[in-house]
């Protein structure tokens, strides 16, 4: 398939405020950052790489998909999971961040593709921001009516309506429970939605199950599947080897390398889903 | 204080570099990855990550597991080899002005000889650091590294090699007796011993009731290994007369200061780099401006 990566600039640290957290429903909020001066155009699929800012603890950075980033902000779609991501859900306006980024390899460009990008969860932060990124640089490569989302929580709290408009412009909404829209998860929506809509490409990212379903709808079918993977990390530059997802090895002659391994946070996290070895991927 | 042009300079063996500041092995990769992030030539040098004669994959995930003290590692010395590194890593040591150590193991005297006799002719480092205590690979490697016997004779065949260079020895911390090793690699030539590799560790999962880590056993770094590593440091420092390169959960400028004071003549940073990326050069600066919390002499007080 003809596909076009998306040049990423180099990274670097960057210290900046916290504009507003915004509380979308009991386990996600946005947390709004104004951009720091010499802050480069995030490529959709890139992540930062945030401090945790306590004097009492050891903390390793926490990674985050970019969800958006416009001219004076850039906002993190997070879910609480546990201290880390307590602790900056608390941070009120004006208090100090600190991170790492535009971090990873991004969501390719497909020139004249239709693509179904399915996301479950966080998985939402940078399938939202690729639509918003593509239909903004009006790069004539793409075209923003090939795009179509489909999303899916487990209920409608989920969906988070009131303060994402998902529903407006389009995306394809589904919950476990059925109180909005489809009742199932996204890769079952999307399943359905292929049917109607055959694609040439699918996107997805969210939590591993749905993954490998689409990872599954992608061979049926024939087509191409960029996914994009999570995993603890440690340096999120590609240096520590933390992070890493098993990937199908080429017989290298003489070599005694049974296995092969990549990087989340530099050769990903958005991987070709073919080279990916879904029955050893590590649990994030 | 703006006192920040004072000399801070230190000589370990044949070597001078700038300042007594270092990057640990295994944390900042090959020097071109936090090439954006840091301005890794302010510092004395980084040790780049341990490499192998042949290519080696790593141990399977999970690599790593965050505790409130640090964190354990499963990397399994993940490293491109003797070959792609002098070919495609050592040459960018250079473009980034960065003065570099080499970190290298082996399982045998020959493949330590042969990476020794790969190195003896190249530029563009300044010296060689032998892993001889990585705890997460199988047999040789880490038991040779308790063994002084073994310690004393490959430092020397890797030291006969490259007399211009500066040869450092790392040592692990899980030993009852870190002197014994350290000796040893005094008596083959070592220029410095680098105190302290990881603590060995583990951790379970308690919803599966199975170890984190595939091998078990994992190193151990961070804040919390900071007394364990200032106490082999000031053991090491008593037990020889060459100089001791301080290692271990330091993460502040006043922990940096300990290991000058339990009698280390320089420092490498390691886990905090990941947290606090320019901890580094705010220890830099505060040994400029305060050069006498340095010590520029090595061995015991």
């Amino acid at each position: 398939m003809n596909f076009t990566r998306i040049e990423i600039p180099k990274p670097a640290r960057f210290v900046s405020t916290v504009v507003e957290n915004h509380q979308l429903s009991s386990r996600y909020f946005l947390m709004v950052l104004s951009k720091p001066e010499g802050f480069p155009d995030p490529a959709p699929g890139s992540f930062l790489h945030m401090a945790v800012p306590t004097s009492g603890r050891f903390f390793l950075r926490r990674p985050f998909s970019i969800f958006d980033c416009n001219g004076e902000t850039i906002t993190l779609l997070i879910v609480e999971k546990g201290e880390g991501t307590r602790i900056l859900r608390e941070l009120g306006a004006g208090e100090t961040v600190d991170f790492l980024g535009p971090l990873g390899e991004a969501f390719p460009l497909l020139p004249g593709q239709r693509i179904l990008a399915v996301a479950g969860g966080v998985g939402l932060a940078p399938l939202y921001y690729y639509q918003k990124f593509v239909s903004r640089t009006l790069d004539k490569r793409v075209c923003p009516e090939c795009y179509q989302l489909v999303y899916g929580g487990r209920s409608e709290e989920d969906l988070f309506l009131s303060a994402i408009d998902l529903a407006d412009e389009g995306s394809l909404l589904a919950t476990d429970d059925g109180s909005y829209g489809f009742r199932g998860n996204a890769a079952q929506l999307a399943e359905v939605e292929l049917e109607r809509n055959p694609v040439d490409a699918l996107f997805s990212c969210g939590p591993t199950p749905m993954l490998k379903a689409v990872a599954d709808l992608a061979v049926q079918a024939g087509i191409a599947h960029w996914v994009s993977l999570e995993n603890r990390m440690a340096c999120a530059v590609g240096a520590c080897r933390s992070c890493v997802i098993p990937v199908s090895a080429k017989e290298q002659a003489g070599k005694d390398v049974k296995e092969r391994y990549k990087t989340v946070c530099h050769d990903g996290p958005v991987f070709n889903a073919n080279e990916v070895i879904w029955e050893r991927l590590p649990e994030p | 204080m703006s006192a920040s042009n004072n000399d801070i300079s230190v000589k370990i063996g044949p070597v001078a570099f700038k300042n007594p500041v270092f990057l640990a092995s295994g944390i900042c990769g090959y020097g071109e990855e936090y090439a954006s992030i840091i301005p890794q030539k302010k510092l004395g040098g980084i040790v780049t990550k341990t490499i192998t004669l042949e290519p080696r994959a790593g141990n399977p995930p999970p690599r790593i597991r965050e505790l409130p003290t640090g964190a354990l590692n499963s990397i399994g010395l993940e490293n491109v080899g003797l070959d792609a590194y002098i070919r495609e890593k050592l040459p960018l040591l250079k473009d980034l002005e960065v003065d570099a150590v080499v970190s290298i193991t082996a399982e045998t005297e020959d493949e330590f000889t042969r990476i020794a006799e790969a190195f003896a002719p190249l530029e563009g480092y300044r010296g060689i650091e032998l892993n001889l205590s990585c705890p997460n690979v199988e047999g040789t490697a880490l038991d040779h590294g308790r063994d002084p016997a073994y310690v004393e004779k490959i430092t020397s065949i890797v030291k006969e090699r490259i007399p211009k260079k500066t040869l450092w020895v790392k040592i692990t911390p899980n030993l009852a007796d870190v002197g014994l090793v350290a000796r040893a690699a005094e008596a083959g030539g070592a220029d410095a011993i680098s105190a302290v590799n990881t603590v060995i560790g583990t951790d379970f999962d308690l919803s599966t009731g199975k170890p984190i880590f595939a091998r078990v056993g994992a190193g151990y770094s961070g804040p919390g290994i900071l007394p364990i590593a200032l106490f082999k440091v000031w053991e090491v420092a008593h037990s020889v007369s060459i100089p001791v390169v301080g290692i271990g959960g330091i993460s502040s400028v006043e922990d940096a200061r300990k290991f000058f004071l339990a009698g280390a003549i320089a420092v490498q940073v390691g886990t905090a780099l990941y947290s606090d990326p320019e901890l580094p050069i705010r220890i830099v600066e505060a040994l400029r401006a305060h050069p006498e919390w340095a010590r520029r002499e090595g061995g015991s007080t």
